[in-house]
């Protein structure tokens, strides 16, 4: 990649030739800054951008192409249409799972959102041992999420684990409870195991957050006679916002799609509880070897997650304006 | 918000570490159990007579070596091709207007919402055309894809924060574009260049989804997918899933010992700000 980006300067001296399809107003004013410009920023982008062509949106494309086809990926490729799309949305199943994958992102997110606010907002003050408590509380997000499942799948164990053991010992219950067999147990537990490893990142990026509110504003706001309750509402939630905002578009994604915590925690049981839509295709996809069924699901999920992120985005744009 | 040590403060903080230390703790006790005291009913919190035998054997009863060969391979090669990749991005979008930068903007971030379920059947197929499942090839091509996009919007934060009068003043003094962008700019971006790191190499060393469906021999596989498969085994031998665990944790602790300062700092200018 240096290699491009180095052979340029000689010939940036001049001109050079017109970008492609100057047609609108802006590129007919180009001048040869802009046109330095626009080279340079390609080529700087263009090491990404193959990268990014031949492994995302080339797989992307694939990807919905193989949703059309009833396929096993070797030598049955059998077309039919939109067949797979609508028989996924009128599945009582599927809706099922998104209804459960729905209910488990959101209180994922709360969680997160509510913990992680909460100690960043600590953590930002002055106080001791605030570096030992960051370093601890950021812990979980170094877990891999098979380790985090393992943990708690041992933890919520019958007979031999931690739980049963600390709530009988403090008498909260008397007889050993199965966390993970019954359907309404089972989801609160791995939602809170999801909810241990996620709330870091949370706290790590609010954190970020309030650490670039310039430390003036609040002096200014002192100044002007706010207490603590008003300078929290004047400058730090507005200064907050924006931060917010990206950590709740990103961590609402990124827990819809989850897997790997969930699937080895309950594999999606008891009677569906956990079956979240990311088990749902894997298990349709790499179990039924259902491919092109699986791909119809997979499309449908993103349309669903590009849905939240746009009206995230709008209602970030009415908040501005 | 400076009133001092307020008390309750300590009090949720400890609270909060609690939540997070008792998992530990458990797993440390685990861990060092023999498996007479594995399956005793109520548990002891903490082994009568304690030993380390897990740790070893799960290098000697199984493939670990392997496991950690390929994790590192794999891992250090996608965070250092990702971080080459990304500040050369990022350098671009924060210093040149240019057609399309809006757009590859908004793809960076877009990207973050394919579920990653919808690449992994594409994966697969494309990755058995070219004869690259299971190998470490197709992780790297995996874990680069993932962290590109969001390790550039990070760089692309903390670039802009950089005031380019830093980058015309190089051009006169008669720097070359990718010398000033390699020797003048980038090592001022150290904190944010770090914080991306360590997030591409967590990013890897905690993936399971691909490693799982894309490697098939023991040889292959990586140190989550080897944990994964010692629960799906008849009788569970905890002492040794949780050592197991325990190791995969060290190297991130070590990364994140040394460099957490980076992190937060890091963050700060970074691309959270969008």
């Amino acid at each position: 990649m240096a290699l491009q980006t180095q052979a340029r300067p000689s010939s940036q001296a001049g001109p050079g030739p017109m970008p492609q399809g100057g047609k609108s107003p802006r590129a007919a004013r180009l001048t040869p800054h802009a046109i330095r410009d626009q080279r340079a920023g390609l080529s700087f982008i263009s090491p990404s951008l193959l990268v990014m062509v031949a492994l995302i949106i080339y797989p992307l494309g694939y990807g919905l192409y193989i949703s059309f086809f009833r396929t096993n990926l070797r030598n049955q490729w059998d077309f039919v249409g939109f067949k797979f799309f609508i028989q996924t949305l009128t599945d009582p199943a599927f809706i099922h799972s998104i209804g459960v994958t729905l209910l488990f992102a959101v209180l994922v997110v709360l969680g997160n959102l509510v913990i992680g606010t909460a100690l960043a907002l600590i953590l930002n003050t002055e106080m001791r041992f605030r570096t030992l408590f960051r370093a601890i509380l950021i812990l979980p997000w170094l877990f891999p999420d098979v380790v985090v499942a393992l943990i708690f799948k041992w933890i919520y164990n019958p007979l031999y684990g931690l739980l049963n053991y600390g709530l009988m010992t403090v008498h909260l219950i008397d007889k050993p409870i199965a966390w993970l067999d019954d359907p309404n147990l089972a989801f609160v537990a791995v939602v809170i195991s999801c909810i241990w490893k996620g709330y870091p990142l949370v706290m790590i990026l609010i954190l970020a957050g309030l650490q670039s509110i310039p430390k003036e504003r609040y002096e200014a706001a002192s100044l002007d006679g706010a207490g603590p309750i008003g300078s929290f509402r004047h400058i730090t939630l507005p200064g907050l916002l924006p931060v917010l905002i990206v950590s709740i578009i990103l961590d609402t994604v990124w827990w819809f799609k989850h897997f790997t915590i969930v699937w080895l925690m309950t594999a999606g049981g008891p009677i569906d509880a956990t079956k979240v839509v990311s088990i749902d295709i894997y298990r349709v996809a790499f179990q039924n070897f259902d491919f092109g069924r699986a791909s119809a699901m997979a499309v449908i999920v993103f349309v669903i997650c590009l849905a939240i992120s746009i009206v995230y985005r709008k209602l970030v744009r009415d908040n501005e304006s | 918000m400076r009133s001092g040590a307020n008390p309750a403060y300590y009090v949720l903080l400890s609270v909060a570490a609690l939540f997070v230390l008792m998992p530990v703790f458990w797993m440390v006790s685990t861990s060092l159990k023999p498996e007479t005291e594995l399956f005793l009913a109520p548990p002891r919190l903490w082994a009568s007579s304690p030993d380390v035998s897990a740790f070893i054997r799960v290098f000697t009863d199984y493939p670990f070596v392997d496991y950690f060969r390929n994790s590192l391979v794999v891992v250090s090669a996608s965070t250092v091709i990702s971080l080459a990749f990304s500040t050369l991005s990022a350098y671009g979008l924060s210093r040149f207007e240019f057609r399309g930068r809006a757009s590859f903007l908004t793809f960076l971030l877009i990207s973050q919402m394919f579920p990653s379920i919808m690449l992994l059947i594409p994966y697969y197929k494309i990755m058995e055309t070219f004869g690259l499942v299971n190998t470490q090839v197709a992780l790297i091509l995996t874990y680069v894809s993932f962290t590109i996009p969001f390790c550039s919007w990070m760089m692309y934060g903390y670039f802009k924060s950089i005031p380019r009068e830093l980058d015309e003043a190089a051009s006169i003094d008669g720097a070359g574009r990718f010398a000033t962008f390699a020797r003048i700019v980038l090592p001022l971006t150290l904190p944010g260049v770090v914080a991306t790191a360590i997030y591409s190499f967590v990013t890897g060393w905690n993936e399971y989804m691909f490693a799982l469906i894309l490697t098939s021999s023991e040889d292959m596989k990586t140190v989550p997918v080897g944990i994964g498969q010692l629960i799906g085994q008849y009788k569970i031998q905890w002492n040794d899933l949780m050592a197991s665990s325990l190791y995969a944790i060290i190297p991130l602790m070590i990364i994140f010992i040394f460099l957490q300062r980076y992190l937060i700092s890091g963050l700060t200018a970074g691309g959270v700000k969008s």
